[in-house]
């Protein structure tokens, strides 16, 4: 028997009651699962705080699911529909394309294109061989026949390679020569390195072209008697401009397209102008053919667009000025975004009180990897309450299954410890169909830019910890503010980043108030636009968190589960994009952090990234600006200047990634420091974006920058705005079963935010012209 | 030597006093540095002269490469490189086997035109010997190397052809051209015979059944009289040379002849061997069986196909033997012959059809060439025989690869009395190393070491067990900033089996999809004793380097 594991996902993250929302779960060594709906309210087990804490809730959906093994196409590949067969070419043929392989050789076969059955030897294919060969074969059902190339390809350059093959007299010949300028690849003219290779040999039989075989862009098809077929032989690089010919393309043909991209007008059968079709708004998945017979490409688990293509030369940035010099189209073999797994269970929300929720799961002894929760959010039908907490849940997919603690050689002197890792991370570790993050490498070295919620996360559940720093994370984390809401008896609803995005303003404006996540980092400019309009209009806002409103992401409306980020040159970033590409394929922005774009987050909240580190946290001490009557009602019933020396994070409310007041940067001039933290040990580091020049001192014990500020100020049409300033504060709030100066702070701003009433203090405002 | 260091946060929580720890002295991070001015190991200049053509690659030009019709073999296998010294495209030949079997082929066809007049007879009748031997020990060799069978009765499956043969011949006057095609039947129907105990018995078990089914043979042969128990063998098969031909053509033709079936008999080894008999057999040697088993390699009807396969060419070469002697003799059936053979396959080399013509070669030259030397010669191909077994892995042909790894053995040998442990790079290593960044690394990292090591002392260890994470002292943190930027493989991390209540430590794997390891059954009760005790366990990696 084996194992026992379960695993599962939701087609949706927010629901309102109505809606129809399908389950999906994997199960591996049994048939049945004990289903039961839970309403999550605190998600930390540490023992200073109150413990795990959820409300089960009666349901339809409770009870005994069937389960059974579900397999994930993982990779990004390209499928034509081609349902008259063209691509099953009979006669001579030619397959072309530009390609800048990330991971040649390394003993893994990579397939460029090509008609190609790996199970059955039959179709026909260019690859790169384990060698990092230039390969072309065919098969006929029982052999294989090929041709390899003189030298194998080098990694991270531009190549044009061709395979023809002439039907009559069996002839095959590749061509394989550099595309590379001063620009677009790794090595540069002065290694002096020949790239080209042209090899041509008799080959024995005719290929035989089944029907049924599928073509394939960076893929080739597979059979498992258990799964069926599915896609293997992954590329992992950049292909532009490929193309099928029906007939055997000249030498000159080929040094034609190589410097053009352009190939001759006869004998197309299919030519994919990968930097074709591409939108102001963005890039869809459809790869057009600009071939007689419009044999358009379709990208699965989402191959990345707007790359620079084998002629961008470093003259423009953006895909919208030069759309020709972006024609790659990046493939990676361990890309996922939907795990398009059967449904297990499809069910229409009920009218249930808005908040967090999860199916959990339960087989064998229900501990580990035999419970799962799979989690979403349910919105109010009508909002009714004054508070509304956004979950951050676009930063949720970036840090969806990060692998940070396993493959990072930085998380231990960045996090100041040793990683602390549990059964789940060993087993997100192990499983390569669970994806990755925004914080990852794909296994070729680039970086990951896509995230989607379509698959199983496991650390996006209660009771889990971020392995590399000791402490919960993300949603947990969040779940600690969800919990002070639910002890202190607050009337508020929920609400996802995703509905802001989608439905801008609309969503927060029935709310008095809107508390922000923990760490509600990766923003898009909708759901930017839509905070600062809210805060502008009245609305008032309490950002719970640190290191928010950071990275600006794109969202697809249609698609809204997956996410893209581009990291580039400046921000704590996990890689960097490669120069030319930090333009985000889905909406045509400039990705990277929202400070470089102009819309540094002290523009909307006062605060913004300054510090971060794990190894410890600090209280925080009123600043003297607190006693002034405009915000020290905040302080009420609260003894002494010392808040949150206490926490479920370190120990205290200051810290892991904490945010400044900065003048500079935008924070609003009329804005007060309320109270700050200070004292952070060394492993607190000055962020890479204030950094002009490093130089020893930029550290906790050094630099006074590092702190985390608590920022109050008033907005238009009676808004206000109360920043917190640092992740670990909502870790303070369940210390001592709610009853802490921290939760008291907290609720004194909530009590007057939430109210109809004006911020109280809002008419001292006249200068001091105090004698003392 | 212990000082005390103040936390400098120690300022924040001024109602407090300043937290005062015991330290260590401070000593420069670049004590090391400044103590290291040259290598403790003898340097010697490294790199090695290109005294040969290397050909460049083709470049531009358009490479044709042709084929063994109808193969997909090329000619020769030539492979493209880049020279990691010069970046230079250069090609190089990646298996020379081809080449050799030429020159070979060209010597053979040559040989009757260089031998001396007076040894001419002794050597084309010892050389169409050779060509006989060399095809049955190609075939044996199938039977002994691809098949892993150890059958000793393949002379005996010979002895049997050729009698029947000639026996068939002389009862019913065939031609010469049925004695191989009869001697195949008998061959097949002997190998049946022998193949039904090898799929019960193996190895020595084996060998010794085989062992009696000769000595059987030999003594029915020498006691039968309508084998010839009385004129010592059984003549008169049809001979497949023109009867008018001279002494000498006789000889040359008879030579060629013999060539042609040792050329039968490679291609017959090619193609079991090569193939896809072949690659089963070999990915189910001896003792492995029942890997490969598990594997789906239905080996045992492998093993059968070849040994019929073999025992039938066997057979099909007793026929011709037959007709090229005019007969046969119980000599096929006597031990030293058995012994002789096996001599020609141990010294070229089990598993090898090289080994088995050179072999072959070997023995049958000293057996039938050297006959001056009488019994001596004997006691050489003994010796021959001793000398390669004691010292050779795979005989003759076996010798580069062994002394390849002889080398590679020596030569870490002596890097290892050389280099320090952990320490820089020897030329010999950087030279080999791709990436020359890894040099400098292994010269920062033994700085690093040695200074860090100096750090630690108790006071330090006392320092992390009151307070693993947080703000250290100057040693302390060197020493955990050291720790933490260690490499991913084999970096110690936490396991958590219960939340709060038990802790292990295991050993990161460093590569994606691969769990860590546990090193250790120890249960800790909180994280602060999991981080002291995996801090204990860094530092004593790093003092034991």
């Amino acid at each position: 028997m084996a194992e026992l594991k379960i695993f599962g996902y939701a087609n949706k993250i927010s629901v309102k009651p109505g809606d129809a929302i399908t389950f999906h779960v994997n199960a591996d060594g049994t048939s049945t699962a004990q289903a039961q709906l839970v309403r999550l309210i605190h998600g930390d087990t540490h023992p200073a705080g109150p413990g795990y804490k959820e409300e089960e809730i009666l349901s339809p959906l409770n009870g005994a699911w069937d389960v059974r093994k579900q397999f994930t196409q993982v990779g990004s590949y390209c499928t034509v529909e081609d349902p008259e067969g063209r691509l099953a070419v009979d006669g001579s043929f030619s397959l072309c394309a530009f390609v800048y392989p990330n991971h040649p050789g390394d003993g893994l076969r990579q397939c460029l294109l090509g008609r190609w059955d790996a199970f059955g030897n039959r179709g026909y294919g260019l690859w790169l061989n384990p060698a990092g060969l230039l390969e072309f074969g065919y098969g006929n059902g029982q052999e294989v026949d090929y041709i390899d190339g003189e030298v194998p390809l080098l990694k991270q350059h531009w190549y044009f390679v061709a395979a023809t093959y002439d039907a009559k007299t069996g002839v095959a010949t590749l061509y394989q020569e550099s595309a590379a300028n001063r620009y677009n690849s790794r090595l540069g003219k002065v290694a002096g390195i020949d790239y080209r290779s042209h090899v041509r040999e008799t080959l024995r039989f005719k290929p035989v072209n089944p029907p049924e075989v599928p073509f394939l862009l960076a893929g080739a098809q597979d059979f498992h008697t258990l799964r069926g077929t599915f896609v293997t032989q992954g590329l992992n690089g950049k292909l532009d401009r490929p193309s099928v010919y029906d007939r055997v393309l000249t030498r000159e043909d080929l040094d034609a397209y190589r410097k053009s991209g352009q190939g001759p007008a006869d004998g197309i059968v299919a030519f994919w102008d990968t930097s074709s079709g591409y939108t102001a708004e963005g890039i869809g998945d459809t790869v057009v053919d600009i071939g007689p017979h419009r044999l358009h490409a379709v990208g699965y688990n989402r191959p990345v667009r707007a790359q620079t293509g084998f002629n961008w030369n470093g003259k423009s940035h953006s895909f919208q000025v030069a759309p020709h010099e972006f024609g790659g189209i990046e493939f990676h073999d361990d890309a996922i975004i939907d795990c398009n797994w059967a449904v297990t269970r499809s069910w229409t929300v009920p009218e249930l009180r808005s908040g967090a929720y999860g199916i959990r799961l339960r087989i064998g002894d229900g501990t580990g990897i035999r419970e799962e929760y799979i989690v979403f959010f349910v919105r109010a039908r009508q909002p009714k309450a004054p508070i509304a907490f956004l979950v951050p849940t676009a930063s949720y997919l970036a840090y969806a299954n990060e692998h940070l603690s396993f493959d990072a050689e930085i998380m231990q002197p960045l996090a100041g410890q040793s990683p602390i890792l549990s059964e789940l991370d060993i087993e997100m570790y192990q499983t390569e169909s669970f994806g990755l993050s925004l914080y990852d490498t794909h296994s070729d070295g680039a970086g990951c830019c896509y995230s989607s919620y379509r698959r199983p996360i496991l650390n996006m559940r209660p009771k889990a910890r971020m392995s590399s720093m000791g402490v919960t994370w993300q949603l947990p984390a969040d779940l600690s503010v969800i919990a002070w809401l639910e002890h202190a008896g607050y009337d508020y609803e929920v609400l996802t980043d995703e509905d802001l995005h989608l439905e801008g303003l609309d969503a927060l404006k029935p709310y008095r108030l809107v508390l922000t996540g923990t760490h509600p980092e990766y923003v898009s400019e909708a759901m930017l636009d839509a905070t600062e309009d809210y805060v502008e209009q009245g609305g008032r806002l309490i950002y719970m968190g640190g290191n928010g409103y950071y990275w600006n992401i794109g969202m697809r409306t249609d698609e809204p589960w997956c996410v893209e980020v581009r990291k580039l040159n400046s921000g704590m970033r996990a890689w960097q994009a490669r120069p030319g590409e930090y333009h985000m394929a889905t909406n045509g922005q400039k990705s990277g952090i929202w400070k470089d774009l102009g819309r540094p987050p002290q523009k909307l909240t006062g605060v913004g990234f300054i510090s971060e580190g794990f190894d410890s946290a600090r209280p925080f001490r009123r600043m003297p600006d607190s006693w002034h009557r405009r915000v020290d009602w905040m302080f009420e019933g609260i003894e002494g200047e010392m808040l949150g020396d206490f926490g479920l994070a370190h120990e205290a409310a200051g810290g892991l990634e904490i945010d400044r007041y900065d003048l500079a940067l935008g924070t609003p001039p009329h804005s007060l420091i309320v109270a700050s933290s200070g004292g952070h040990s060394d492993n607190y580091v000055t962020v890479t974006e204030e950094v002009l020049y490093p130089y020893p001192g930029l550290s906790g014990s050094h630099d006074y920058r590092i702190r985390a500020d608590m920022v109050f100020f008033t907005a238009p049409n009676d808004g206000a705005v109360f920043s917190t300033g640092s992740i670990a504060f909502g870790q303070s709030l369940p210390f001592n079963n709610f009853d802490n100066n921290i939760a008291k702070l907290l609720s004194n701003i909530v009590n007057s935010f939430q109210s109809q009433k004006k911020v109280p203090g809002w008419s001292w405002t006249l200068e001091e012209k105090q004698i003392r | 030597m212990s000082r005390t260091w103040i936390d400098p946060l120690s300022g924040f929580e001024p109602e407090k006093a300043p937290r005062e720890v015991a330290t260590n002295d401070y000593l420069s991070p670049q004590t090391t540095w400044n103590e290291t001015t040259r290598f403790k190991p003898k340097m010697y200049k490294v790199g090695r002269l290109n005294f040969f053509y290397k050909w460049p690659g083709h470049g531009g030009h358009l490479w044709s490469r042709t084929r063994y019709w109808p193969t997909r073999r090329r000619v020769l296998n030539i492979g493209g490189t880049y020279n990691q010294k010069t970046m230079r495209r250069e090609k190089t030949i990646l298996d020379k086997r081809p080449i050799w079997w030429t020159i070979a082929f060209a010597a053979f066809l040559l040989m009757p035109f260089a031998v001396p007049g007076d040894l001419w007879n002794t050597v084309m009748t010892a050389a169409a010997v050779f060509g006989i031997y060399a095809a049955v020990n190609l075939c044996w060799m199938l039977i002994i190397g691809t098949a892993g069978i150890y059958s000793l009765a393949s002379y005996a499956v010979v002895g049997a052809a050729a009698y029947g043969a000639t026996y068939i011949a002389i009862l019913t006057g065939i031609p010469w051209w049925m004695l191989p095609l009869a001697g195949a039947a008998i061959g097949l129907v002997f190998g049946v015979i022998i193949a039904l105990p090898a799929m019960r018995l193996d190895g020595f078990y084996y060998a010794l059944l085989t062992l009696g089914v000769v000595e059987l043979g030999r003594v029915y042969v020498i006691q039968s009289r309508v084998f010839g128990s009385a004129t010592g063998g059984l003549y008169g098969a049809p001979s497949y040379l023109p009867d008018d031909l001279s002494q000498q053509d006789q000889l040359l033709y008879g030579y060629y002849a013999s060539l042609l079936v040792m050329v039968a008999a490679l291609f017959l080894y090619r193609f079991v061997n090569g193939k896809r008999l072949g690659r089963v057999l070999r990915m189910a040697p001896e003792k492995k069986e029942a890997f490969a088993e598990a594997c789906g390699v239905d080996y045992r009807r492998a093993r059968v196909s070849v040994f019929l396969l073999s025992s039938t060419a066997i057979g099909a070469i007793g026929g011709f033997y037959a007709s090229h002697f005019g007969g046969a003799s119980p000599n096929l059936f006597s031990f030293d012959t058995l012994l002789l053979a096996l001599a020609m396959l141990v010294i070229g080399g089990i598993g090898r059809s090289e080994g088995a013509v050179a072999g072959t070669a070997i023995v049958v030259f000293i057996d039938r060439v050297l006959i001056d030397w009488g019994p001596l010669r004997f006691v050489l191909i003994g010796l021959i025989m001793l000398l390669v077994v004691l010292f050779l892995r795979d005989g003759l042909f076996g010798i580069k690869p062994q002394f390849r790894a002889w080398r590679d053995k020596k030569k870490s040998e002596r890097r290892a009395t050389r280099a320090e442990k952990g320490g820089e790079m020897l030329p010999e290593e950087a030279t080999e190393t791709e990436n020359k960044d890894e040099i400098y690394y292994r010269r920062f990292d033994k700085m690093q070491r040695d200074f860090i090591k100096r750090l630690v002392t108790n006071e330090i260890i006392e320092e992390h067990r009151s307070r693993p994470l947080g703000q250290h002292s100057e040693a302390l943190d060197r020493l955990l900033i050291y720790f933490r930027r260690q490499g991913q493989v084999d970096k110690y991390a936490i396991l958590v089996t219960e939340e709060f209540k038990a802790y292990r430590i295991v050993a990161l794997s460093g590569h994606r999809g691969t769990a860590p390891r546990v090193v250790e059954d120890k249960v800790y009760l909180n994280p602060n004793e999991a981080y002291h005790a995996l801090f204990l366990r860094r530092v004593q990696d790093l003092l034991e380097t």
